[in-house]
Order: C-alpha cells, then structure tokens, then sequence
C-alpha cells in the first residue's frame, strides 16, 4: 500500500478553555483518492479544516501532509507548505472583491512559488494555466478574465474558486461546503468538474458536506460525528 | 510589490471611505504647510526690516522698546537725544554714516519720520536693499514729503498731493499743524517693511511743525509763526528720537557700543539690530509656537480619522484575510498589507495637500503681497518641511500598527474560517 497523502493519528483539540472538540484515533487521504466527509455544522469540521491546513495545532498527536508532520514546522513553515499544497474552496464568497477573475486565480501563485512553477511549466505561463483550468470549468468567455469577481454568479464564482484551488496543482485540494450555495442541477455539474480536474491536476479532493445526497459521487465517504471520539463521549 | 498592488486594489474597493480619508489628510497637511509657511516668511521678513545697520541708538530704555519705536513705528520713545549728542556720536571715526530719525507726529494714523537725506542714501532693507522711488524725488524743500507704498496706495495720493500732519501719533488727532500743510514730493517702491507705511520729512520740517509750541500747545495771537516766517528761522533741531548708525569696519561694533552706552552728555542706549530683533522674535514666537502646535494636532486627528477608518474596516474585511491565509498569505503578510494601506493613504494626502497648498499660494499669493507685504514664493518644499511630511509618514505608519496588530491576531484566531 503506498503512503497516504494526508493522515491523522491520536489527534486531541480543544479550543482554550473549552472541552476537548476533536478526537481522532485514525484517518487517512490516499493518493488520487475523491473523499466524501460528511460533517453537520458543530461538528467541529472548521476546526479540522484548521488543522489540515496547519494554521491551528492539535494539542495531541500529529497531522501528516505528504510525509511530513505539521507539529515539526513552524509557523512560517506550515503556511508556506499549506499554500504549496493545498488549495481551499470555501462555501461562499471565495474571491477577493477588488481582484480580476483573472487575478483571483493566480493569488496562489503569488505566495506560493512551487505552484507558481508547476503551472508555467505545464502551461507555458501563468495566464496558460489560470485559462486553460477556467476553460476546463466551464468558463470559456475570455471577456470573463478582466472582469471583477463580483460582477459574477455565485456557481460562476465558485468555479473560480475551484481553478484558483487548482492552479500549480497542488497535491491536496480542500472544499468545505463548495456547492451549498448552489441549486441541486448546478451541484452535481459542478462536482463532476471538479473531479474532472483533480485528476487532471492529479490532486486528491477532501469534500466536506452536510449534504450526504452528494456522497454516493465519491470514491469513500466518511461521516465526522463518527470519526471522532469526542463527539460520541458526548452523545452517550 | 505584489503586496502593495493587493492593497491598493483592496483601497479602490472602498473608494469613497478611501478618498474622505485622503481628503481629511490633505487638508490638515494644507494646513500645517500653510502655517509653516507663513511663520517661516513672517520670520523671514520681520528679519529684513532692517539690515545694514550696525547700531541703533536712542534714549535708554528697553533693547526691545527701541527696536519697535525706531524700526517698527509701534510705541513711543521715553526720551530723546539732543541734536550735540547727535553730532558727538555720528562724527566718532569709527562712524561711516548716521541717519537721524525724529517721531512724534501722524498723518491718519501713518507715523510721521524726521529724517535727512542720508535715509534715502544709507538705509537698508531685506538683503541689501535700498530705497528707491517709484514716483518723485526725496524731499527738498521745507515742506516735501516722502511717502511710503502703502500710504499712497491706501489714502490715493499722488506727487504733489497736500497733506496736514497731526501731533502725536493716535490715529485720530485734536492738534493738527494744519497752518504748515506738506506736499509730496516722492512715492517710495513696496518694501514689504513698515517703511511703507511711514511719511518721511525732514527734520527742519519737523523743526517748523513745532517752532512756535508752547509747553507742547500751538501758540496762539503773535506768537504764532506762519509756515512762511518759518523758512526764514534757523531750524536746527534741538534734539531727535533715535539714529541708525553705519560703521567703517563690523569689527568696531562692541567698541562703539560701549561707547555709546557710557556716553557721559546723557544716558543713551546702543543696541545690535540683529539680537534686538532675535529677542522680539522669541516673544512673538510663543503665538507661533501655539499655530503650529493647533495644525499639528489638526493632522493628528486625521490621522486617528484614517485609524478609525481603518479599524472600522477591520471586521468586514476579516473573510478577505481568511481568503489571503487561504491562498497562503502569512499573519506578517496581512500586518504588511494594512501598514501598506495606511501609508498609501497618508502619502496620497500629502501629495493632494501639497497639491492644495500650491494652488492656495498660486491664488493668494498676489494678496499676501499687496495687503500684507508677504512674499509667498512658490518654491520647492523647504527641508524643515520635508522633515514635518516625513514626521507625519511616520506617525501614520506606527499609528498603522494598531490595526495592523489586530488583523493579525484576528488572522492567527479566525485561520481558515471565514466569518460572515
């Protein structure tokens, strides 16, 4: 079996002075793999997604991203490595007001270098890239480019969070809730891009969703009340 | 660079917010300019009143007093000098030249100057200025006189326009020499000194107003002298209010000092024209003092306007971070990207108030001279007020912290959760 992209073992969190919210004995993120991770709100899903992305710390076991633990970085470190690596679609409202679509897509790229590199190298430049990913979601208007985020719809807009997640392909692409904002139609089309270009980009896609009408689109799905222990101390 | 960029876009996202605060520093920054401006030409030109000379002489008093009522026309002189004591101390070797100047007299609230023709020859103004006329010639008969810019401007004489001197200097008079009436014969060129403002005479002219006073009451019945009967009378004055003095070598200056100071005929007072005029400077530099200090704190408040605006920002803003920490954007990089904003505010609001401050001397300058004898060039930014723009590009910046801190801890708190 080879490594798992991402796994979490023994990991304990708690926010200050509040009891322990998170409790994972075990899990993991294969290479390539689509997971479906279904999460109610206060489930503590945020807070993981925190933990993925090392901008928080478990106070007890470790977060491993391609090999290496999170907790041995410093806070420098884990914020170059996130951005290196991963890509974020958040629920809504993903793009900066004042940026270009264009302009949206890059920002990645701009902090993070290996990315940066990877797109130019497979695109040619990095307006290639950010056009060929748009293109790839459906968003072919080469006027659309110029355009600031906000003119656009909100599926639109997604979209452009989802080729801004992508852009330099980063190993692992994290979407919280992409589609909520979306109507059932637009949902399924819009996953069904986004799967097409994770494996383009051969990034592995962590999906959090209430929604579990969406799970059966995925390679596994998981569900976080039940991955985690301290949700279950707590019901019982 | 690519931090800057995102701030600036971020900044035209909040056009409106943006250019209130830009105004509100432009103005205040027109305003500290203004003000120091204006105190440094004031400064400038109170310093060019008088140059040249080496001493001034009159009875003792106060260094101060004496500098106002012989240079500044303001105030009166305790005593005077007798016309021997005169004569004693202008002819001393070291002496070059010696301008009398005899007070006392008005005309509508001008001061009255006895003086000879040595004024027109040896006095100067600003940077070696002399006198010059811009109509006429200096007094030459008995009843010439010389007026300055300002008068001939604001009372509309011309050459040769009769005019009655009033005794003592208030602006309204009971006395006037109304039987010895004066005619100008010369119109001086702005000096941009109190030298405008002044009518010079000679000092028989002065001699004649008064020949005929009594225990400083007109004479009245035959004792009365006519203006002609007094052409025909000596008219050597008997004593005068100050004099200027020139020296042959500025090394000699202490000395003739000392001399004059211990001048045994009667007590007299020389004092350095220079230090007199330091002296007076700091007393009024108080009032200066406390103008630059309400403008520094007009730009302070504009500043704290900007904080407020920018603090205000702060929680609407808070997904735009979490977006930034998204994409990899570290807490230093959102501190930066406020200090940036902040600056780029401030320094947009020194170059509009610039901009401003240059349109208002464009537009007032020719004011500032004609009313006020103020020179306001349009000159290049002096290094005393790049320091102060400078000063204010800092305050702005260690001002910038305080929201930039708390966007950086909120950064560090909210991580990768956007808050709606």
């Amino acid at each position: 079996m080879t490594r798992p992209l991402l796994e979490l073992n023994d990991l304990r969190f708690a926010w200050p002075k509040q009891p322990v919210l998170l409790d994972i004995a075990h899990f993991a993120l294969q290479p390539g793999e689509r997971l479906f991770l279904k999460g109610p709100s206060g489930s503590g899903k945020t807070t993981l997604l925190g933990l993925l992305g090392g901008v928080h710390l478990p106070q007890q076991g470790e977060v491993t991203l391609l090999g290496q633990s999170l907790s041995e970085l410093s806070a420098r470190q884990r914020d170059r490595f996130r951005a290196e690596h991963s890509g974020y679609i958040f629920q809504m409202f993903n793009l900066l007001p004042y940026l270009s679509v264009l302009d949206n897509v890059l920002l990645p790229c701009r902090f993070a270098q290996q990315r940066r590199q990877r797109a130019e190298q497979r695109h040619g430049s990095l307006n290639a890239a950010a056009i060929h990913l748009l293109q790839g979601l459906g968003l072919n208007d080469p006027a659309l480019l110029s355009r600031p985020a906000t003119a656009l719809s909100i599926g639109q807009q997604q979209r452009v969070a989802a080729a801004r997640a992508l852009i330099g392909s980063p190993e692992l692409v994290i979407a919280d809730e992409p589609t909520s904002a979306l109507d059932a139609d637009s949902r399924e089309a819009f996953i069904k891009l986004l799967f097409a270009e994770c494996a383009e980009a051969g990034s592995s896609l962590l999906f959090v969703s209430h929604d579990t009408a969406l799970a059966p689109l995925f390679d596994r799905s998981l569900a976080l009340p039940e991955l985690n222990r301290a949700a279950l101390a707590e019901v019982n | 660079m690519y931090l800057l960029r995102l701030a600036l876009q971020s900044l035209s996202n909040r056009r409106v917010t943006a250019l209130l605060t830009v105004l509100a520093i432009a103005l205040s920054v027109t305003l500290l300019l203004t003000v120091e401006r204006v105190r440094s030409e004031a400064r400038a030109s109170f310093a060019s009143t008088i140059s040249g000379t080496d001493l001034i002489v009159g009875a003792r008093s106060g260094s101060v007093q004496l500098l106002l009522y012989s240079v500044f026309r303001i105030g009166n002189a305790t005593n005077n000098i007798r016309w021997d004591s005169y004569n004693d101390i202008s002819t001393l070797p070291q002496v070059k030249w010696a301008i009398p100047i005899s007070l006392g007299d008005s005309h509508r609230g001008f001061r009255v100057m006895g003086t000879d023709q040595s004024y027109f020859s040896h006095f100067r103004f600003g940077r070696d200025k002399q006198l010059s006329f811009s109509q006429g010639k200096a007094f030459d008969d008995l009843y010439d006189a010389v007026i300055g810019a300002d008068i001939a401007r604001e009372l509309n004489y011309q050459l040769g326009t009769e005019l009655v001197l009033a005794h003592g200097a208030g602006a309204v008079s009971f006395v006037n020499h109304a039987d010895k009436p004066f005619r100008v014969s010369g119109i001086l060129t702005k000096t941009g000194t109190p030298v405008d403002r002044t009518i010079h005479i000679s000092l028989q002219g002065i001699e004649a107003l008064h020949v005929d006073w009594q225990q400083g009451m007109p004479a009245r019945g035959s004792a009365h002298v006519s203006a002609d009967q007094a052409r025909e009378l000596d008219l050597t004055p008997s004593a005068i209010t100050a004099m200027l003095l020139g020296l042959n070598r500025r090394i000699d200056t202490f000395a003739v000092q000392r001399q004059v100071n211990q001048f045994t005929g009667e007590p007299l007072l020389a004092i350095m024209p220079g230090v007199a005029l330091q002296e007076l400077w700091s007393l009024l530099s108080v009032a200066e003092k406390a103008l630059f200090l309400v403008s520094a704190c007009v730009v302070l408040t504009g500043l704290v306007g900007m904080l407020s605006a920018i603090l205000g920002s702060l929680n609407e803003r808070r997904r735009e971070m979490a977006i930034l920490r998204s994409v990899g954007a570290k807490p230093w990089h959102i501190f930066s990207l406020l200090v940036l904003e902040a600056m780029a505010l401030t320094a947009s609001g020194i170059l509009l108030g610039l901009a401003l401050l240059y349109l208002g001397l464009w537009l007032a300058q020719p004011i500032l001279e004609q009313q006020y004898g103020l020179f306001m060039p349009l000159g290049w930014p002096s290094p005393a007020e790049c320091k102060l723009l400078a000063a204010i590009l800092l305050a702005s910046l260690l001002l910038a912290c305080i929201p930039a801190w708390r966007a950086y801890r909120l950064a560090l708190v909210d991580g990768l959760s956007i808050k709606t």
